[in-house]
């Protein structure tokens, strides 16, 4: 499904702002997710990792809401948005997270998407039109970048321990 | 006062119409100002196959039958012998057969019966369209003292759609009938009776359970089909619908139960009937109702058992599974009913305390009553309509909570489409929010709420049916319950007639126990008898468990199909007396 | 936080509870709850007028994770509970939500029988081909090879359940297979199973990592179905019963039976007047 000139059917300044403001509510959404998901299971380096981008993205979102005010946003059902893959780039894949997670594989998920969201941006800038859109699509993807930034700092600070797949002796339980 | 009545079986084989022949009895009885009492037993085809007819007919209120039959009216003999046992029959009884279709069984005299015989075959076959069913109510309606326009009456009701021909023909056998008696041996004649100042019915008690539930305010009904409780189910189903409710089928009573669950969780009062082998399939979920509270109704029209038993016939043993089928402390309201009238009270109170409890409610009833007909003063109106305390409105700032923990144990339920109180009900142990919680702290809060809504309602004077004799209780009770409670009253007023005095205590509300109101009606006794129709004595064990019972308690049980005849209930009176 | 001008009147996050999922990370199942609830913001639901019920099972627990009313029940009894509330108040917009053993085992029957009352009901069964709450046995859908299991180590042996074949046999009248691996698809797949009347069945593919963790391949196997939809029913299980089980993404059935409503007689009848009927 992905078709790196979907996000050249971006023409406006609205449709941009309705996808920056869909991308960032679900990254911060998706971050939470994860965090929760690795704290109730007691994988805390893991979940710190997840709490950090959530508080990225949230403050992004912020900016972004700010942005919208007194803008008319052309609503989108999920499936109408204009992403490359089959969600918002910048959302990790609940899917490929495990219970094993080292802080390595959290830090490379990430990294993964906030370079998809980066691409996004800068696909919408160098296909559009409008002046205006290509200026502020390439806004966003400079400060995806900045985030992109951050997660390779992290990269090269973990440590060789960062990257082993955190272990649980007991087996499953039993439930229901 | 002693019942004076007469008792009469009509028995034949598959196509002798004796179920037909009853009916059109109890209906000319009522007619004639009569009292009357219905009852049916059947062997195991579905068409053609052996069956009796049971009716007792009284100037006053029937509630049991008695101790032996003054008539058997055998159309034929074919397997009636299977019948026996539940036709007791004496020296001063009369039994009245076909010569065309040979003797009397000897399984039927052992009692001595006298013997008659009636040509019912040769009589119908003068009479063009005659049937001899019609020439044996001749006989009957002579011999007991039962006026013939009477019978004229609800003949030209029923075969008003046949045409005029069909009505002759049938009245032209009755009379014969009536003609012929004149040669047959006595048996004892009720009094006429000036027309019925009351007003009455004429109901089963599948028909009065039903009655009961949709008095109640129940309107959904899911029906999975068993046998004695179909016509529970098959009288709802267009009733409701004209009462703006609705019955639909399940594919089995996992489903009924369950669907009852969901339309009651929807806010919609609601109830399913089944009998024995339903009501163990149903057990589960009865416990889900339990743990997320919903308030429901199950009655079960008990018959033998276990397993598939003996459908067509009753037995007073589901009591255990009622009380304590359910898995884990699973506190919910077991009640009976104990007549074919009090089908009706017994439901309709049902609904009442499932709605105001939240709680599922079990109703015990069974085949006896269910499938007996009886003519009965109109039952009162009663003001029990299921109330639910419901949540209406989000409180500001105060998050809801399904399974608040409250003085009554009541917590106030939202029905879905509440804003602002959406929640989840949930069968796994929870807190009062409803979230699932493995905590010990929470299970010990819930089981008590659920407990405490139980034990803290006011259940009322209705817990029991307390009567004593004219002279008054003395030292000696009758403890009973369901249909054991028509014998027991007739037994106690026959002693009472004799200058004896006892109580009878017939228990309605079975669970939660009322220790402290069963200790005042007991006090004074030093004696009781318990009845019950179950092989292992369930509610005397019952009974022995959860309540202080006099020294000298005895345990007068047997299985069913058989029940107790008010003579071996008074036998155990006049033993203690003599 | 600011708020922008918003255009829709709830977002999926308003769908969600507070209460914390216990699934495994990486589950299939949180896509799905992912997917339910942007599907209900899509259909601008108002969460009080939308109820979720279940039976027992890892994705049972899906209602309570979610904001609109919930029933979480018994196992395999979902669907009962769920035909009584929807007749009981055809106002509310009722989703079933279950797994494979829940659904196709011990409530067996109550599927069949829901396929054919085709009550105005959304199922959706997260299938993961195993029991995971009960820590990994097989269940009617896995392959009878499958020796994961202590239960069974030489495998089922047993022909696995074809829930869709089975469904549109049964009387079906909406049937799509989904993938967890694509969440807005199933979004829109969900959307339009709520939307279509009558009894819908939505298969989820949804890996259970902890107990099959080879199906995490599952996300590079599956393909987007090549079928447009039909209301042929014979023709969709034609498709279902030779394709590999992988082929997702699409409605591959919608039917035209009306759905269930038992007959209403339309009356103002009284009680007075049933109980005239017992008078002499």
């Amino acid at each position: 499904m992905t078709d790196s000139t979907k996000g050249g059917a971006i023409a406006t300044v609205p449709e941009l702002l309705a996808h920056a403001l869909a991308m960032e509510t679900e990254a911060a959404e998706r971050y939470g997710e994860l965090a929760v998901q690795m704290e109730t299971h007691r994988k805390t380096a893991v979940a710190a990792i997840f709490r950090r981008l959530e508080a990225a993205e949230k403050k992004h979102l912020g900016e972004i809401t700010h942005l919208c005010r007194n803008v008319e946003l052309p609503h989108y059902a999920p499936w109408d948005f204009k992403w490359n893959g089959v969600e918002s780039p910048e959302a990790i894949d609940t899917g490929r997270v495990h219970y094993q997670l080292s802080v390595r594989e959290a830090i490379l998920l990430a990294y993964e998407h906030e370079r998809k969201a980066a691409e996004f941006y800068t696909g919408v800038a160098n296909s559009a039109q409008a002046a205006d859109v290509k200026a502020l699509a390439r806004q966003f993807a400079a400060e995806e970048q900045e985030h992109i930034g951050w997660l390779e700092a992290w990269l090269s600070q973990c440590g060789p321990g960062d990257a082993i797949a955190t272990e649980d002796p007991d087996p499953p339980l039993g439930q229901e | 006062m002693t019942v004076q009545s007469v008792s009469l079986v009509i028995a034949g084989s598959g196509g002798a119409g004796v179920v037909t022949a009853g009916s059109l009895l109890l209906e000319a009885a009522a007619k004639a100002g009569w009292y009357a009492l219905m009852s049916r037993s059947s062997g195991p085809q579905i068409r053609g196959g052996e069956a009796a007819a049971m009716l007792r007919f009284a100037t006053e209120p029937v509630m049991s039958h008695d101790d032996s039959f003054h008539l058997l009216m055998a159309i034929d003999w074919e397997n009636i012998g299977r019948f026996s046992a539940e036709i007791p029959l004496v020296e001063t009884s009369l039994i009245v057969g076909d010569p065309a279709h040979g003797d009397a069984p000897a399984a039927l005299l052992g009692g001595r019966p006298r013997q008659a015989g009636l040509a019912m075959t040769a009589i119908a076959e003068k009479i063009e369209n005659g049937r001899p069913n019609m020439v044996a109510l001749g006989a009957i309606a002579a011999m007991i003292g039962l006026p013939a326009e009477a019978m004229q009456a609800v003949v030209e009701q029923h075969l008003k759609r046949k045409g005029q021909a069909a009505i002759d023909a049938s009245m032209a056998a009755f009379h014969a009938g009536i003609a012929a008696a004149a040669d047959l041996p006595a048996i004892p004649k009720l009094p006429a009776v000036a027309a019925a100042s009351a007003p009455r019915w004429s109901i089963t008690g599948n028909e009065a359970t039903g009655l009961g539930v949709i008095r109640g305010g129940v309107r959904f009904v899911a029906a999975y089909p068993i046998t004695p409780a179909t016509e529970v189910l098959e009288w709802l189903a267009p009733s409701l619908a004209k009462v703006g409710g609705q019955l639909v089928q399940a594919e089995d009573e996992l489903a009924s139960i369950n669907q009852i669950i969901g339309a009651s969780y929807g806010g919609v009062p609601a109830m399913t009937a089944t009998s024995g082998p339903g009501l163990s399939l149903m057990i589960e979920s009865l416990g889900l109702a339990v743990a997320a509270e919903v308030p429901l109704v199950v009655v079960d029209v008990m018959r033998v058992g276990p397993s598939t038993g003996i459908a067509t016939k009753s037995e007073q043993s589901d009591l255990n599974i009622a009380v304590y089928g359910l898995h884990g402390d699973a506190p919910h309201v077991v009640v009976a009913a104990n007549s074919v009238a009090d089908c009706l009270f017994t439901t309709q109170w049902a609904v009442h305390l499932a709605e105001a409890m939240q709680t599922p409610t079990l109703v015990l009833t069974d085949q006896a009553m269910g499938q007996a007909r009886a003519i009965v003063p109109r039952p009162a109106e009663l003001s029990f309509i299921g109330q639910r305390l419901t949540a209406t409105a989000a409180v500001e700032g105060e998050r809801y909570k399904r399974y608040a923990v409250t003085a009554s144990g009541v917590s106030p339920m939202a029905i879905p489409g509440t804003p602002g109180l959406t929640h989840t009900a949930d069968g796994l142990e929870h807190n009062e929010l409803g979230t699932p919680s493995s905590q010990a702290s929470d299970h010990q809060a819930q089981m008590d709420k659920r407990s405490r809504k139980l034990t803290q309602f006011n259940y009322g004077d209705h817990w029991a049916e307390i009567e004593d004799a004219e002279a008054g209780a003395g030292d000696t009770a009758i403890i009973t319950w369901g249909s054991s409670t028509g014998p027991a009253r007739e037994a106690l007023r026959r002693f009472s007639d004799a200058g004896g005095k006892a109580r009878l205590i017939s228990v309605r509300l079975i669970a939660p126990v009322q220790p402290e109101k069963m200790a005042a009606v007991l006090k004074g006794i030093t004696r009781a008898v318990v009845v019950e129709q179950s092989h292992s004595g369930q509610f005397y064990r019952m009974l022995r468990a959860f309540y202080d019972l006099p020294q000298d308690t005895r345990s007068l049980h047997q299985a069913g199909p058989l029940a107790f005849g008010p003579g071996r209930i008074l036998e155990q009176l006049n033993a203690w007396s003599s | 936080m600011e708020s922008c001008a918003q255009t829709k009147k709830y977002a999926a996050k308003d769908y969600k509870s507070d209460l914390k999922p216990i699934w495994c990370p990486g589950c299939g199942d949180y896509t799905v709850l992912n997917a339910i609830t942007r599907a209900l913001a899509e259909l601008a639901l108002p969460p009080e007028e939308v109820a979720v019920v279940s039976g027992i099972g890892c994705s049972s627990r899906i209602p309570a994770y979610t904001s609109v009313y919930g029933f979480h029940g018994v196992h395999g009894r979902a669907l009962p509970v769920a035909t009584g509330l929807k007749l009981a108040r055809p106002d509310l917009t009722v989703l079933v939500t279950g797994g494979d053993g829940d659904g196709f085992s011990i409530g067996g029957n109550h599927f069949l029988h829901a396929c054919r009352r085709n009550v105005d009901l959304t199922y959706i069964v997260m299938d993961n081909q195993v029991y995971g709450m009960t820590k990994g046995q097989a269940s009617p859908t896995t392959s009878p090879d499958w020796e994961g299991s202590k239960l069974t180590p030489e495998g089922t042996g047993i022909n696995p359940f074809q829930p869709l074949v089975v469904g549109l046999a049964s009387g079906a009248n909406f049937v799509a297979r989904v993938s967890s691996s694509d969440p807005v698809n199933m979004a829109q797949i969900i959307v339009e199973a709520i939307r279509h009347p009558g009894f819908s069945l939505v298969q989820v593919l949804s890996p259970c990592v902890t107990f099959r963790p080879e199906q995490a391949e599952w996300r590079d196997i599956v393909r987007t179905a090549v079928v447009d939809v039909t209301d042929d029913a014979a023709r969709a299980a034609r498709r279902l019963m030779t394709d590999d089980g992988f082929n997702v993404g699409k409605v591959l059935y919608k039917g035209n039976r009306p759905p269930f409503r038992p007959e209403f007689e339309q009356t103002d009848g009284s009680v007075a007047e049933l109980e005239a009927r017992f008078a002499l």
